[in-house]
């Protein structure tokens, strides 16, 4: 560690005594694949425990409220000139108006003043009275129903952190100042400004105590291809600065102080999947074409966030099969509008040019955005009000969505997907709506394309069932097969009693996506899919063989299916399809299809173990 | 509103789209930046200061809450129609 450590008495530190046993392992969430075998930098929350109290004599109370005052002063400058160097280097990024909100919560009463009273009052040191302050606000948060205000806690943590760092005078602000290469980064959480400042480069890898697949943290390693594991909880408890850790980012395994044995594993486990990753990489430039030249198949990128697009072109999308929306509305207390939401749609549209970008309008329950919109606690949020009948009951929010969507088609090939379609009034009532508002549009004397094609994400069973009429009325299908499994099936995927019953492969699935591209093609229109089921390589030969020729899956496994796609014919796909629907069941399916790629390319992994 | 002097108190419903949510009260604490009273929310017993984000957010002041608002100073009486219009309005 570097000199400049603050040199305070930590009567009780903060880790429970250090295992010293070799080969402790952590399982948390893989959010970013690949391995990595680094030594830990321990980025350390700020916490009240390690500073101890100090009694002030009356003359040295007014000195301690202008410390704490001056720290506040250096904390918002600091936070000011991230928020610039931040806004230079992306400035759309969505991150800037989070700083904003936490620039303001330095001079709100109850922190600010509070804390200041509290010196005067207890006759204590900063530290103490800001850490007294602090867990009192946290705690009156932590009581309070609403989810979305309920967050606004982990706001106070990470403005408080930074105070308290420049008091310590201590790494201030949680500067990762010199990062030795081969870092690991362990931290509780990371904030914007943290991951903002993080020197690119000499971080192998991240263990994060908190967040899941869509947390900050998970977002930025994706997208510069960093393996990460979050979701660990208790990781900064367990380790200190300079032990050896493993990062999976692609099981989601940590192991602390590896012995030898288990380094040399995995060093192999890099090589192999560093070499594995780098020798399919070709095949994504390469067009998607069976081995005979027969069927030629569009493979499209899943993204969520703009950061992501330009891994997934380097992975070879030819394409944005699915743009999902929702991050825009989440998490804030006000609905995103027009503008920014055009911000957004053009540059991913503009980005992708001239390959399509299939824009989904806002999928989710009106229980992810109960802070916003303020609606009714639903019993089943699943069969509630969500997606498209959330749009039709928030005319507004829709609106405003669909006119981002049509006026971000100007800047290249833009396509309209609507989830959560059950029946036909669904599609004309959209495509009502859509009519009234390229009226809006004109009388705006905004420009906006009217070729914007309109498409059904095909994941209720009624849907499928009616798939020869919608087909009629809409410009394509795209088959949403997590929603049309779990609905089918009637399996919550998320309840452990019953998921072992959500079957990819069930027979009854593979005849509704049978029947649904059938109906497509009756009518002409372009049937993809856009489930994992397209990603994994186990489904792509029978996909094929059933006549799909759009795949929208994670950008990560594109180079894969690519290779798989031009080592077949696609005669040996609608015999082996063919084959398939004689069977029974999902598990008869599925050995025989695992048996059939192994038999066939047995150097090729296209089956994972 | 009761006045008396410098102190004014009244009752109101919010009923702005968000209730009492982050963009509402950070516009109630930049607005009383150029006020010299003191102005307190009461919700269920439950006491703010209203030059407080934070300490608005606590209330958890959903739309159709009912709040009381109490001024104390020279300007309670304007403070409180501005601060009825931003949690009325909208």
């Amino acid at each position: 560690m570097n000199s400049t450590e603050p040199q305070i008495d930590r009567p009780n530190r903060r880790h429970e005594p250090s295992d010293n046993d070799t080969n402790v392992v952590l399982k948390g969430i893989g959010v970013s694949g690949g391995i990595a075998i680094g030594q830990v930098v321990l980025i350390e929350r700020v916490t009240t425990e390690i500073f101890p109290q100090c009694m002030l004599g009356p003359e040295e109370v007014s000195l301690e409220v202008d410390r704490f005052t001056d720290a506040v002063k250096e904390a918002a400058a600091q936070m000011r000139e991230i928020k610039k160097s931040m806004a230079r280097r992306s400035p759309t990024d969505d991150h800037l108006y989070i700083l904003d909100s936490h620039i303001m919560l330095l001079e709100d009463r109850m922190f600010f003043q509070g804390t200041k009273d509290a010196i005067v009052k207890d006759k204590v040191n900063a530290e103490w009275a800001l850490s007294e302050i602090v867990s009192g606000i946290i705690k009156a948060f932590e009581t309070i129903e609403d989810e979305y205000l309920r967050e606004r806690a982990r706001d106070i943590h990470f403005v408080a952190d930074r105070v308290m760092g420049i008091l310590t005078g201590g790494p201030a602000e949680r500067k990762l100042p010199q990062l030795p290469p081969n870092s690991v980064v362990v931290a509780h959480d990371m904030s914007p400004a943290d991951t903002a400042q993080l020197p690119r480069g000499r971080v192998l890898g991240f263990a994060i105590d908190m967040g899941g697949r869509t947390s900050h943290t998970a977002i930025m390693a994706r997208s510069l291809k960093i393996p990460a594991v979050t979701g660990l909880e208790k990781i900064t408890r367990r380790v200190f600065t300079g032990d050896t850790i493993i990062v999976d980012g692609t099981t989601g395994v940590i192991i602390i102080n590896p012995g030898p044995d288990v380094i040399i594993r995995y060093r192999d486990r890099a090589e192999l999947y560093r070499h594995y990753t780098q020798s399919l990489m070709p095949f994504g430039r390469l067009p998607a074409v069976t081995r005979d030249g027969a069927h030629s198949v569009r493979i499209m990128a899943n993204i969520e966030f703009l950061d992501e697009a330009p891994v997934a072109r380097e992975h070879g999308c030819e394409g944005i099969g699915l743009f999902r929306t929702e991050y825009l509305f989440m998490g804030r207390s006000d609905l995103p509008s027009e503008e920014e939401q055009l911000a957004v749609y053009r540059r991913v549209v503009e980005e992708n040019a001239p390959n399509p970008v299939t824009i989904r309008s806002l999928d989710v329950g009106g229980d992810k955005l109960s802070p916003v919109l303020n609606l009714f606690p639903e019993t089943n949020p699943a069969m509630g009000l969500r997606a498209i009948r959330l749009c039709f009951a928030r005319i507004d929010l829709f609106k405003s969505q669909l006119r981002a969507i049509l006026r971000a088609g100007v800047y290249g090939n833009c396509r309209l997907l609507i989830p959560m379609i059950s029946g036909l009034q669904e599609v004309r009532r959209t495509r009502e709506i859509l009519e009234e508002v390229k009226d809006q549009l004109r009388r705006d004397g905004l420009p906006f394309s009217e070729q914007v094609p309109l498409g059904i994400l095909v994941e209720v069973p009624s849907a499928v069932a009616i798939a020869d009429l919608l087909a009629k009325e809409v410009d394509f299908f795209s088959i949403g097969t997590n929603d049309l499994i779990q609905y089918t099936l009637a399996i919550d995927r998320l309840n452990e009693q019953v998921n072992y019953l959500y079957d990819t492969l069930h027979p009854a699935i593979l005849r509704l996506i049978r029947y649904i591209n059938e109906a497509g093609q009756v009518r002409g229109i372009q049937v993809a899919m856009c489930g994992e089921m397209a990603g994994d390589p186990l489904n792509v030969p029978i996909l094929i063989g059933m006549g799909l020729s759009e795949l929208s899956m994670n950008p990560l496994s594109i180079p894969l299916v690519k290779k798989l796609i031009r080592s077949v014919t696609i005669e040996e796909c609608q015999q082996l399809t063919r084959r398939a629907f004689k069977m029974q069941s999902a598990e008869e399916i599925h050995d025989f299809l695992e048996t059939w790629l192994m038999e066939h390319f047995p150097n090729d992994h296209f089956v994972s173990r | 509103m009761e006045m008396t002097g410098s102190h004014a108190e009244k009752r109101l419903t919010v009923t702005t789209e968000l209730g009492l949510h982050a963009r509402v009260a950070t516009s109630i604490a930049r607005k009383l930046q150029n006020f010299v009273c003191e102005v307190t929310l009461v919700k269920d017993g439950m006491e703010a200061d209203a030059r407080s984000v934070l300490g608005l957010l606590l209330l958890a002041a959903t739309p159709g809450s009912e709040v009381t608002v109490r001024a104390e100073g020279p300007d309670s009486q304007e403070a409180i129609t501005e601060i009825t219009r931003l949690l009325e309005d909208e």
